[in-house]
């Protein structure tokens, strides 16, 4: 039984006022002369006891008061266990095989299995088996039951994937699952367990809803493996970072391969970590699909391949919507984008643009907002809207109008400037955002004309000049978003074309426009990969294998795609062809074991306390049983009692 | 309203305890006590008490020559004694105990007030039928006595002696037994006049001397109703008036347990007494006096 309020239960020390009521009275009797005693001795005893009997059930009564009273305040309840969470004598026998990568050692996975196979056979007749694989999920390997054939056979079913495995975050899921299974939950965990694969606290470790946990430590000898930690792409050539980890020394060589074709191999014979270079290797245009691959007989082979995609494509083309090819808007907007190397710029007549082509870029550039017409405007939203990006400018036709298009903003209060003597600074920047975090230099900027708006609920201002009036907007529409600096690319609206500032200003833009940041060529083993940053917001992905991850339905509304195998996946969106590798975690690599002290240390704590902890962990799945209410009947029907024996010796005394 | 102070309707009303208390005199006390219950006996011939003549007998030496019957002697030369009904003890001895726990009881009276008015009647009655009555007064020693005679003013000296009793220290019977059984020259009645808390036994052993040797042993046991039927409400510390000794009794006990074994000692104590031929009466001092006296004529006629 616990309590709600437990510092109301102080109030039953209020017992100890009958008690000293009591013995008070007992203290105080009429004395009077009688003729003898002769015949009061006997009775004396009786006396005494009949007399302490009863004021003994009259105290009681008050203590019961008092004691209920306390009770009811401090707010008793207690939990049982609700229809979903049956407990049962025998209870679950929960057997977790770990299935990560570093499982994949010859003859380990197959002795985690045989020690599965030997916790269902060992299990109580009536105890629920329950087989579960962990790797960076744990997942249910297939229905409880008591059918100790049927969990053997779900045991053989088991494989070894390429995740990574974490100790703390599998508990954490085996603390759910346990929660909804009948109590105790016994815990049989079959691993080589890692100590790369431990939680940073320790108190992760222990799963709340288990009684006991037996590890079953497969996979013991001294392993030697080799393994690749890193590939950088470099100006000088490809450095690989290789890891041989054993007493003994082996030799090996490693293999760089370009789109499936062996380039250059290297040797290896020492064992630690190192760093190995291949000259400047020749990529093909496009992506390069980079593998490194070390030939050596060593214990775990699933890390001894390295994926890498290295980018030989030609620069982007950024259209620029304008209504003069050869203006000042082209040349200086080509000067900063063609500094990076990554883009070229390619103007575009308003009058001549064909809105069906907008599908290709992943951003466009319109010099003046206000030459956008009603047929221009449409095709524009619907590209913001499914995910493309705008830069756009004032200008002479934006400051004609009363509202401008696409966004609707208004002209503020004060004029445009037109005199070339007043000009004003910039006042505020927001640093944080990634078109800006790159840039300095922008209070050196003047702007001697510009075309104020007034800014919307949505409108998220970037830069503000000294008089307050917005410089900047970014504005998110659908998916997709739109800057609108309301200055012009024309060095007599400011000097801001001709300021080191705007070349960094223009590619950073263009990289957060185009997505570039956001978007990783390489990731882990059980990453996730976001399809939405890829352009748009539908695709297909094909594994490593050749498989297509999403079905017809999921490639328009699938935003994240697990990246379960290691090699290179290719993903397919409207604006294109993208390739992505996926590695081994370099955790998984490392195989050195915990030792015994920290999984004694384990296993001991999930014993005791863990029992303590079950109890609050599975309150969602318990009902709660307040018992104030009671406590308050049964306050009530006490106090009548004791106001009648009460009156009773009131009566009496007063007689 | 106290009954005391209520106005008498009969004759027996004057026997009432509260009645008797208002009058000072013991004297006073015993005469309207006897003159009621004399009245009362007139009328119911059963009781065959009275002076009238009974026979004459041959006049003996050591007979009080105040009875002989002049009018028989002048007519035949002889000397006959002229008996009267109801004249047949020679005196009449008079016990009565002052301990402590006769001082209880009340109001009206006291266990020992009532003891006195009772001694006064049974000594004015005995006067009343010319017998030689005496007294002791008694507690854990002899305090007072008064041989029995017959002579005139005798009986005064027996009411001042009962009158100056006061009630102290504890009970004890051997003493005044043994200084009785000094003194006992011939037959007669021996009425001793207390509540009797005491060990029967010890009791037993001074009076059954007095049995054996033909005197007639009437125990008047005088007790309150408070002690016969006690009414506590709430708890109360009894002290013992002769020991001093002190108990905490609950009422449920006294309204129950105690009335059960103060009518056991009664009942033992009658049982005693009869064994050894003698009388018991129980007087409850919250009733009139005649009652007393009654039992003890029945008693008289008994043994006739």
């Amino acid at each position: 039984m616990s309590f709600l309020a437990p510092l109301f239960l102080f109030g039953a020390l209020a017992i100890a006022l009958p008690f000293w009521l009591h013995r008070l009275q007992t203290q105080s009797s009429e004395r009077k002369a009688f003729s003898s005693a002769m015949l009061l001795e006997s009775a004396k005893q009786q006396v005494h006891v009949r007399r302490k009997l009863k004021y003994f059930f009259l105290l009681a009564l008050r203590v019961a008061m008092l004691a209920l009273l306390a009770l009811a305040f401090a707010k008793p309840f207690f939990t049982v266990s609700n229809d979903s969470v049956m407990a049962t004598a025998a209870g679950t026998r929960l057997i977790v095989v770990d299935t990560s990568a570093s499982m994949g050692r010859e003859g380990v996975f197959s002795q985690a299995q045989g020690e599965a196979r030997r916790a269902i056979d060992d299990a109580p007749g009536d105890a629920l088996i329950q087989v579960l694989a962990a790797d960076n999920a744990l997942r249910i390997a297939g229905e409880p039951g008591n059918d100790k054939a049927a969990q053997r056979s779900v045991v053989a079913g088991l494989s070894v994937s390429e995740l990574h495995l974490n100790y703390g975050e599998m508990m954490s899921a085996v603390e759910r699952i346990a929660a909804t299974l009948p109590q105790p939950v016994s815990l049989h965990f079959i691993s080589d367990f890692q100590a790369s694969a431990m939680p940073v606290r320790f108190s992760d470790l222990v799963p709340a809803g288990v009684v006991d946990l037996t590890p079953h430590v497969v996979g013991t000898g001294e392993p030697f493996n080799w393994s690749v930690e890193f590939l950088r792409d470099g100006a000088e050539g490809l450095d690989v970072g290789v890891s041989g980890a054993g007493d003994t020394e082996r030799i090996a060589d490693m293999e760089l391969s370009i789109n499936g074709v062996v380039v250059e191999t290297l040797g290896l014979s020492q064992t630690g970590q190192q760093t190995l270079r291949f000259d400047a290797p020749v990529y093909e245009p496009g992506e390069n699909r980079v593998e490194v691959v070390i030939n050596a007989d060593d214990d775990l082979q699933i890390d001894n391949n390295w994926y890498h995609v290295v980018s030989n494509e030609p620069p982007a083309t950024i259209p620029l919507i304008t209504l003069n090819s050869g203006g000042l808007p082209l040349t200086y907007l080509s000067a900063a984008l063609e500094s990076a190397g990554d883009y070229v710029v390619e103007p575009l007549l308003a009058g001549d643009f064909d809105a069906r082509v907008l599908s290709r870029y992943a951003w466009v550039v319109v010099d003046d907002i206000g030459l956008i017409d009603p047929q221009l405007e449409q095709a524009l939203n619907d590209f913001l809207l499914g995910g493309g990006n705008i830069l756009t400018f004032s200008g002479e036709r934006a400051a004609a109008m009363e509202v401008l298009p696409l966004t609707g903003h208004r002209h503020s209060s004060s004029s445009v400037r037109t005199q070339a003597d007043e000009f004003l600074s910039v006042g505020q920047i927001d640093v944080r955002h990634p078109a800006l975090a790159q840039t300095e230099g922008w209070p050196s900027v003047n702007v001697t004309r510009s075309m104020p708006v007034v800014v919307q609920d949505e409108d998220n201002v970037l830069i503000r000049l000294e008089n307050n009036e917005p410089f900047l907007i970014e504005r998110r529409m659908g998916v997709g978003r739109l800057l609108l600096l309301t200055g012009n690319l024309d060095n007599r609206w400011s000097d801001l074309p001709v300021r080191p500032v705007f070349v960094s200003f223009i590619i950073e833009a263009a990289r957060y426009l185009s997505g570039i940041n956001e978007i990783s060529k390489t990731y882990t083993a059980g990453a996730s990969l976001p399809l939405s940053l890829t352009g748009n917001t539908s695709g297909q992905v094909v594994d490593p294998d050749g498989n297509t991850i999403l079905s017809l339905a999921d490639t328009t509304r699938e935003q994240q795609v697990s990246l379960d195998k290691t090699g290179f996946y290719e993903v397919y969106t409207p604006q294109g062809q993208a390739v992505i590798a996926a590695n081994i975690d370099p955790l998984e690599s490392d195989l050195r074991r915990l030792t015994q002290d920290v999984l004694d240390r384990w296993q001991n704590t999930t014993g005791g306390e863990a029992l303590a902890v079950a109890v609050a962990a599975g309150a969602e799945e318990t009902k709660t049983v307040e018992l104030w209410h009671w406590a308050l009947l049964l306050l009530a029907i006490v106090v009548i009692a004791e106001s009648i024996l009460g009156n009773v010796h009131l009566t009496a005394q007063r007689a | 309203m106290s009954t005391a102070h209520t106005r008498p309707q009969s004759t027996r009303d004057l026997l009432r305890p509260e009645v008797l208390a208002s009058l000072k005199n013991l004297d006073l006390v015993a005469r309207s006590v006897v003159e009621g219950v004399m009245i009362g006996l007139h009328r119911s011939p059963a009781f065959g008490f009275s002076q009238e003549f009974a026979e004459y007998r041959a006049y003996a030496e050591g007979d009080d020559p105040r009875f002989i019957d002049w009018n028989v002697y002048a007519r035949t030369g002889k000397t006959y004694i002229k008996r009267f009904l109801g004249d047949t003890n020679s005196h009449l001895m008079i016990l009565v105990d002052t301990s402590a726990s006769m001082g209880f009881g009340g109001p009206p009276v006291t266990k020992l007030e009532y003891a006195k008015f009772l001694g006064a009647s049974l000594a004015f009655l005995a006067a009343r039928q010319h017998d030689a009555v005496g007294c002791m007064i008694f507690d854990e020693e002899v305090r007072d006595y008064r041989a029995p005679s017959s002579r005139g003013g005798k009986l005064q000296g027996v009411l001042h002696c009962l009158d100056s009793a006061t009630a102290s220290t504890g009970t004890k019977f051997d003493k005044p037994f043994d200084k009785f059984r000094e003194t006992m020259t011939r037959r007669g009645l021996v009425a001793v006049i207390s509540d009797f808390y005491c060990d029967i036994e010890e009791l037993l052993a001074g009076v059954r001397p007095l049995a054996w040797h033909g005197q007639d042993v009437v125990l008047f046991q005088v007790l309150d109703k408070q002690e016969l039927d006690p009414e506590f409400k709430s708890n109360v510390l009894l002290e013992d008036l002769e020991t001093g000794e002190a108990i905490e009794v609950a009422p449920q006990f006294m309204s129950e347990a105690y009335p059960k074994r103060i009518r056991a000692h009664v009942d033992d104590l009658k049982n005693a007494a009869a064994g050894i031929g003698a009388d018991h009466v129980l007087v409850n001092t919250s009733n009139s006096l005649d009652e007393a006296l009654r039992n003890y004529l029945l008693f008289r006629q008994r043994r006739q």
